[in-house]
């Protein structure tokens, strides 16, 4: 008797699992693309506002800036129109998973990074694409010659090849040299804060494209049920 | 092999610009600034005096150049000052360059103007109708 009592509940559990699982299989997975889409939307929102907080604190250090040097030290006037590379770039990594239906791109950020031929080496790694919303999947294989000569001033982290921070000094005061040798510790500090903004960006550039690839889910999923 | 994904990259893509003077001037410091041998740039800084045509030219070349992995615009510009990429901006599916809408200075973010959130509501709205027609 008293197994009986005991094994009803437990039975019960079971047909109700087992209810779940035959004819919830499909609500599941619309479930989950739902979670998903709504997580990635609150995500972009997030970094929104965190990008907006940073670019106002940059705005307000340039314009500090702007009144201890003078209006006419800081403008546009000033910038330089020589050929020149940016210092920091962008790596772009897209996927054609035919799992999935929508093309998945990753973006990381490579600050201050030299990415001439020459002065970087790393490796290239495949897969991981879906649910990458911060860090560095992706690193590059570069010539074996150069290789050597790369690793005492370049490393990477978390895949992101990154100069030294002698070499990042060095290319933050040529930013900065654009204003002036003498600079304010404002200017210095509004750089630190837009090159955090870049951070946000690339993570919301990244948010941005799993929310389009988790709307257009969902679009088809509404589609094929209508 | 089926089912394995294919990946393309690109190493070394730009951040492109359009947007007031002190952002740009920011990210310059920042070092996205890049100055190509035909002396062109990857910012407008879009100020009282330009025209609408300029910054539709420079949506156009950022949006179609294969270097630029990401287009900063600020939303002010696409919304309010040149509103005619309002349209181009809304529509825009290449997944790079990716366009994303900043806040300028004087203008802060306004989720009800942001591309992303509109093609949201777009669907939502869509699919509410056809729920009520059924």
């Amino acid at each position: 008797m008293e197994n009986c009592e005991q094994s009803s509940p437990r039975a019960r559990e079971e047909e109700e699992d087992e209810a779940k699982r035959g004819g919830g299989e499909g609500g599941g997975e619309e479930d989950e693309k739902i979670i998903q889409f709504l997580d990635s939307m609150d995500s972009y929102l997030t970094l929104m506002d965190s990008l907006s907080s940073t670019l106002r604190q940059g705005w307000l250090e340039l314009a500090s800036a702007r009144h201890s040097m003078g209006s006419s030290r800081i403008s546009s006037a000033l910038l330089s129109h020589k050929v020149q590379s940016a210092a920091t770039t962008m790596q772009v990594a897209e996927s054609n998973d035919k799992s999935v239906t929508e093309l998945q791109t990753h973006f990381t950020l490579s600050k201050w990074a030299y990415l001439r031929e020459g002065k970087y080496s790393g490796e290239a790694e495949a897969g991981g694409f879906q649910n990458k919303s911060s860090g560095s999947q992706l690193r590059h294989r570069g010539p074996n010659n150069f290789a050597e000569g790369c690793k005492e001033s370049y490393s990477t982290i978390n895949g992101s090849p990154i100069a030294s921070d002698g070499n990042i000094q060095r290319e933050r005061s040529k930013s900065l040299s654009v204003f002036g040798t003498l600079v304010p510790p404002k200017l210095r500090a509004a750089q630190v804060s837009f090159e955090t903004a870049l951070d946000s960006i690339v993570e919301l550039a990244n948010m941005r494209s799993m929310v389009l690839s988790s709307l257009s889910q969902l679009q088809q999923e509404m589609e094929s049920s209508s | 092999m089926a089912g394995r994904a294919q990946i393309r990259t690109n190493s070394s893509a730009l951040i492109a610009m359009i947007a007031d003077e002190d952002t740009v001037t920011g990210f310059l410091l920042a070092g996205v600034g890049n100055v190509d041998l035909r002396r062109k740039t990857n910012y407008l800084i879009v100020a009282s005096k330009t025209t609408v045509k300029a910054i539709e030219d420079a949506f156009r070349e950022f949006t179609t150049k294969e270097d630029i992995a990401i287009v900063l615009i600020s939303q002010y510009v696409s919304f309010h000052v040149a509103n005619t990429i309002r349209f181009l901006v809304d529509s825009y599916n290449k997944p790079v360059p990716a366009i994303l809408e900043i806040p300028s200075k004087d203008h802060p973010y306004d989720p009800t103007h942001d591309s992303v959130l509109s093609r949201v509501r777009y669907l939502f709205s869509s699919e509410s109708a056809a729920s009520g027609r059924r």
